[in-house]
């Protein structure tokens, strides 16, 4: 009996090993795999899938004949004379020690040439750290944690708009309001989820608003995913700031906004970070109630009218297509970091990371896709030329209302009350 | 003072509808000592169906509970059917871990199907509607789920103390094997147990659609709460939940708007903590 | 005689596993820096993990949902020493051990007094306001975590990039030490004070058992264990956060390995964590393209199935096969 015992245990342990074994990729000649490392399940897994779309779509781009965009790599067939970009796809589940050992894999078992990710700061941060540790390369796309560039790393490049450049964006916004307009802004509340992400944007909103001599009258975290948000917008009622900075991502930013509408109260104006506000889908669901509301933004289809048109020209041929909807701020950086790497390779003229991160930290890259038009950057890896626009959104368009040069319609200032709407 | 109105009316109106999701757990649990750990899960699957009504059939949500009800009704029993009846009794956390398995399978089912999209119906009978009470302001959809609430608790309390089905509920639950002996089918007593407590959570989430984003996750933090209201109102007591539930939503509310938000579920942990090491049975146990 | 044979053919397959387990990394390219070298870790950290679970709720009954607390203790234990203290996760690791161990006292002694599905909530509870204490309290990071610096690789820092061979062969030592607790425990009249305790308090008590002893050191040795585990967790990702330490999801993993194994059965968080571990991992890396959540839809149903058909989980398997195998034997005899 016993020896029957031990031997199913034994059989089990056989089993349990085999499942282990795993189909290894054998990789073709002139192909260069990059990974594209991305939360596709999960709470953020719908980012996720745009941005791993978007990565696809430029890949596309490089890999096929596209002699009808203007842009880099876009008109041959492929690169370095032949090798073709292979998108290796990867989960991280919106968990870092996922992202760490998804990012080892890539790295170690399915030899990735670099990785694009992470969506999630908290997870490109240890993802970014098994890279670095390995020197190998890590793109950056859309995540906004200032800190990630913080870190003195040498082999990671970081395409989006810090949450610190966007607050004193923001902060500028204000004071250009109070001088312009007369707006009369001289205090500030923060609303934002508890996260990694909400906590950072709301320290530099929080650096921002000193500097510029806003008193900070609310300061309001809360857990995402809540039950409800009446204590947290009742706060903010009561302390009345004239201005309110937002970091709520989907489902929590549409429930901010009607629990406002609920308590018949709005700030003078209120500026949103990377958030649910971007979400057209969200936005959708809201409706009129999101009018006059504000967001920084990297895109918008009518930005990308005006002053992207090869944008527009590769959405329609390969990003649509995958994803039934247009670019959105988030996901076009990261086609924007592949294109960028791209072309790294190709002016050093080989498969080669040392080479690659050289030219990555020390040249200047034209991008279709990016706002500024031009990709470069800064010894410790954040691209100097990032920018991002200050929109309001109206029957569902966003309108570009800062800086001034991308301006395109007047704001709406004040907001208008809910029971004038 | 207005702070504190209207900070007193959230909190009751946030805690009738905890009182709504929880009556159902509160009767699985007092009849047949189980807990249903996809409780929340059942809430999510509700308001799935009454989001899917409005955008499809475009029924508003005020009608559409009813289809919120029927069904849960049905999945409950189904529940009791396939999995409860054949874990219970086997190890003693043997149902708890097994509907915990339901509601990883119903979660990423919805996931995998409907996207982690957050979905809010637009343009709802009730939708943003309220009015001016005592210097606070009330939202009526929010007034609706409670008064809602006080209905189905008292129809359940009713069911219970006044029917003939009811005192069978009640033998069944006291001792199951004397009930058999007086004549009581006790399987189709589980059953019914089962599908009411599923027709109250289908009902909650039905009229939740109205002013909650449905998405995979929603149900989570409301099966915590909910298993916290019946812990502590005590073993199957209806009145017990319903008083535990308006507890939990008054300390939610005044340390979210006195304390600090980020404070408020630590409070409602913390308080239930204490009352549940004063009183291991609850307030309303025995 | 049955009982001394059958202890010689545990130890046999017991020690038998260990020589296989440590000679691995020593065989060029089977841990390295591969894949399969990150799952047979995770293998032998969550078994361990399970493990320490499974004294307090396996052999002593009390069914814990809150041991991420303790994981998450140790875990940021180690990780303060490195990030705050710029130290050696060698001071930090045992003082989180101590820390869990103290904190699960405090905790339980008055949480014992709950029975069944009541001291299952409250764990519930201490978890969720754990994990959000955490979340605001910035001396340890709050919800920002702790980001280990690059350190060089090595045992003193206790980190490695290049290998997996160094984490391996901590994850494997940390598995002897607890599977060796259990064993030890198995064998003495702590066992069996444990197995009285869960047979019922009363019973314990009148046969001269100090229950509520029995459960406080249980506790106490079962939180330092899970503490130690988490100690390593932080070294092998770099980070730690509240919610991915001290998360419900994390304290089901305790919960789930062990049950699928078998519920108070030694090789049951074994075999738990060898079929849970790579389910998870190679359904993760190679089937995400069926669509989202589908390993974990796979996993919904193995846990359902398994509480219907068999609460004894593998363990219970096993012992059917060879039941019957044997009641046939005897049977054509």
């Amino acid at each position: 009996m016993q020896l029957r015992k031990r031997s199913m245990i034994a059989v089990v342990l056989v089993l349990s090993l085999s499942l282990m074994i795993c189909a290894s990729a054998f990789a073709a000649d002139k192909v260069i795999k990059i990974g594209a490392l991305f939360p596709l399940t999960g709470p953020a897994a719908v980012s996720g899938q745009n941005c791993v779309n978007s990565v696809l779509a430029a890949a596309d781009v490089i890999n096929m004949k596209n002699p009808e965009i203007n842009a880099p790599l876009a008109a041959q067939e492929g690169l370095l004379n032949g090798y073709k970009i292979e998108i290796v796809k990867a989960d991280h589940q919106g968990k870092p020690d996922v992202a760490k050992s998804e990012a080892e894999r890539l790295y170690n078992q399915e030899k990735v040439f670099a990785i694009i990710g992470c969506y999630n700061s908290s997870a490109t941060k240890p993802a970014s750290a098994v890279a670095e540790r390995a020197k190998k390369i890590f793109m950056c796309g859309c995540s906004s944690s200032a800190a990630l560039t913080e870190r003195g790393y040498k082999y990671f490049f970081r395409h989006a708009p810090t949450d610190a450049i966007e607050s004193d964006e923001f902060v500028e916004y204000v004071e250009y309001l109070n001088k312009e307009k007369k707006a009369g802004i001289k205090t500030l509340g923060l609303i934002y989820e508890n996260t990694e992400f909400g906590k950072h944007a709301a320290e530099e909103a929080q650096r921002a608003a000193k500097k510029a001599g806003l008193k900070i009258v609310a300061n309001v975290p809360f857990n995402n995913g809540a039950t409800n948000l009446n204590s947290e917008v009742q706060t903010l009622k009561a302390a009345n700031p004239d201005a309110v900075f937002g970091a709520a991502l989907g489902g929590d930013y549409s429930l901010w906004v009607r629990t406002m509408k609920q308590v018949n109260w709005l700030p003078k104006i209120a500026i949103n970070y990377c958030t649910g506000y971007q979400n057209p889908a969200v936005q959708k669901e809201l409706a009129a109630d999101g009018d006059y509301f504000m967001g920084g933004m990297g895109y918008s289809p009518a930005l990308a009218k005006e002053f992207m048109p090869e944008a527009v020209k590769i959405e329609k041929k390969y990003y649509t297509p995958r994803s039934n909807q247009a670019f959105d701020s988030d996901s076009i950086q990261e086609a924007v970091m592949l294109l960028v790497l791209a072309q790294a390779i190709e002016k050093a003229g080989a498969v080669d990371t040392e080479k690659v991160a050289a030219i990555l930290r020390t040249e200047s890259f034209p991008s279709a896709l990016s706002l500024s038009g031009s990709v470069k950057f800064n010894p410790d890896g954040q691209n100097a030329n990032a920018l991002s626009v200050i929109t309001q959104i109206k029957n569902l368009d966003y309108n570009t209302v800062f800086p001034l040069k991308y301006k395109k319609a007047d704001p709406v200032f004040p907001m208008t009350p809910w029971d004038k709407r | 003072m207005d702070n504190f109105v209207q900070v007193l009316i959230d909190g009751i109106l946030s805690g009738l509808l905890y009182a709504l999701v929880a009556a159902g757990l509160s009767l699985m649990w007092g009849v047949m000592d189980v807990i249903n750990f996809a409780h929340g899960e059942f809430l999510m699957v509700a308001m799935y169906l009454c989001y899917w009504i409005g955008e499809i059939l475009g029924i508003d949500p005020l009608f559409s509970w009813i289809a919120g009800g029927i069904f849960l009704f049905f999945v409950g029993a189904l529940t009791y059917k396939l999995i409860i009846k054949n874990s219970l009794g086997k190890a003693a956390m043997a149902p708890l871990l097994a509907t915990f398995g339901l509601s990883m399978l119903l979660k990423n089912f919805c996931m995998n199907r409907f996207t982690p999209n957050f979905r809010l119906l637009s343009g709802t009978i009730m939708e943003g509607k309220t009015f001016q009470f005592a210097g606070a302001i009330v939202s009526v959809p929010q007034l609706v789920t409670a008064i809602f609430s006080l209905v189905v608790l008292l129809g359940v309390y009713w069911l219970i103390k006044k029917t003939r089905v009811g005192w069978a509920i009640q033998a069944t639950a006291m001792d199951k094997e004397a009930a058999e002996l007086m004549g009581i089918d006790t399987e189709n007593i589980y059953l019914l147990v089962f599908g009411i407590g599923g027709a109250c959570v289908g009902v909650a989430g039905g009229l939740m659609t109205t002013y909650l984003a449905v998405h995979p996750e929603v149900g989570s933090l409301f099966s915590l709460i909910a298993f916290v209201v019946v812990a502590l109102g005590g073993f199957g007591s209806i009145p017990g939940a319903l008083f535990a539930a308006l507890l939990i939503g008054l300390v939610e509310s005044f340390t979210g708007f006195y304390v600090a938000a980020v404070v408020k579920y630590v409070a409602v942990f913390a308080i239930y903590l204490v009352v549940i090491l004063i009183r291991p049975k609850g307030l309303f146990g025995w | 005689m049955v009982t001394a044979m059958f202890k010689n053919k545990a130890d046999k397959l017991w020690y038998g596993f260990l020589a296989v387990a440590v000679i691995l990394p020593f065989v060029p390219g089977v841990i390295g820096g591969s894949f399969f070298g990150h799952v047979a870790t995770m293998i032998l950290l969550y078994a361990a993990m399970a493990q320490s679970w499974n004294i307090i709720s396996g052999y002593c009954g009390q069914t814990s949902f809150g041991h991420s607390v303790f994981f998450g203790i140790g875990a940021y234990g180690a990780a303060l020493a490195v990030v705050n203290f710029n130290s050696l996760p060698w001071y930090g690791a045992p003082l989180g051990m101590l820390a869990a161990a103290v904190v699960s006292v405090i905790i339980s002694y008055p949480c014992f007094k709950l029975k069944g599905h009541y001291f299952a909530i409250a764990t519930f509870a201490i978890v969720e306001i754990f994990n959000r204490l955490f979340m605001i309290w910035d001396r340890v990071g709050g919800a920002l975590g702790l980001d280990y610096p690059i350190l060089p690789d090595g045992w003193k820092n206790f980190s490695w990039s290049e290998t997996k061979n160094g984490y391996y062969l901590g994850a494997l030592a940390i598995f002897v030490l607890v599977f060796s607790v259990v064993r030890w425990i198995e064998k003495n009249r702590m066992g069996y004070y444990l197995k009285a305790v869960r047979s019922g308090q009363e019973t314990a008590e009148s046969l001269g058992v100090n229950s509520t002893f029995v459960k406080l050191s249980a506790m106490a040795l079962s939180a330092s264990l899970a503490a130690l585990c988490g100690a390593f967790f932080a070294q092998y990702n770099y980070r730690v956060d509240p919610p991915m330490v001290m998360s419900l999801d994390m304290s089901m993993k305790f919960v789930l390995i062990t049950i699928l194994g078998g519920l108070g059965t030694f090789w049951g968080p074994l075999l738990g964590a060898l079929v849970l571990i790579p389910l998870q991992e190679y359904t993760r890396a190679y089937l995400s393209h069926l669509g989202a959540g589908v390993d974990l839809i796979i996993f919904g149903l193995i846990i359902i199935i398994v509480m219907i058909k068999q609460p004894l989980g593998i363990m219970g398997i096993i012992r059917y096969f060879t039941k019957r195998k044997t009641a046939k034997i005897e049977g054509d005899a």
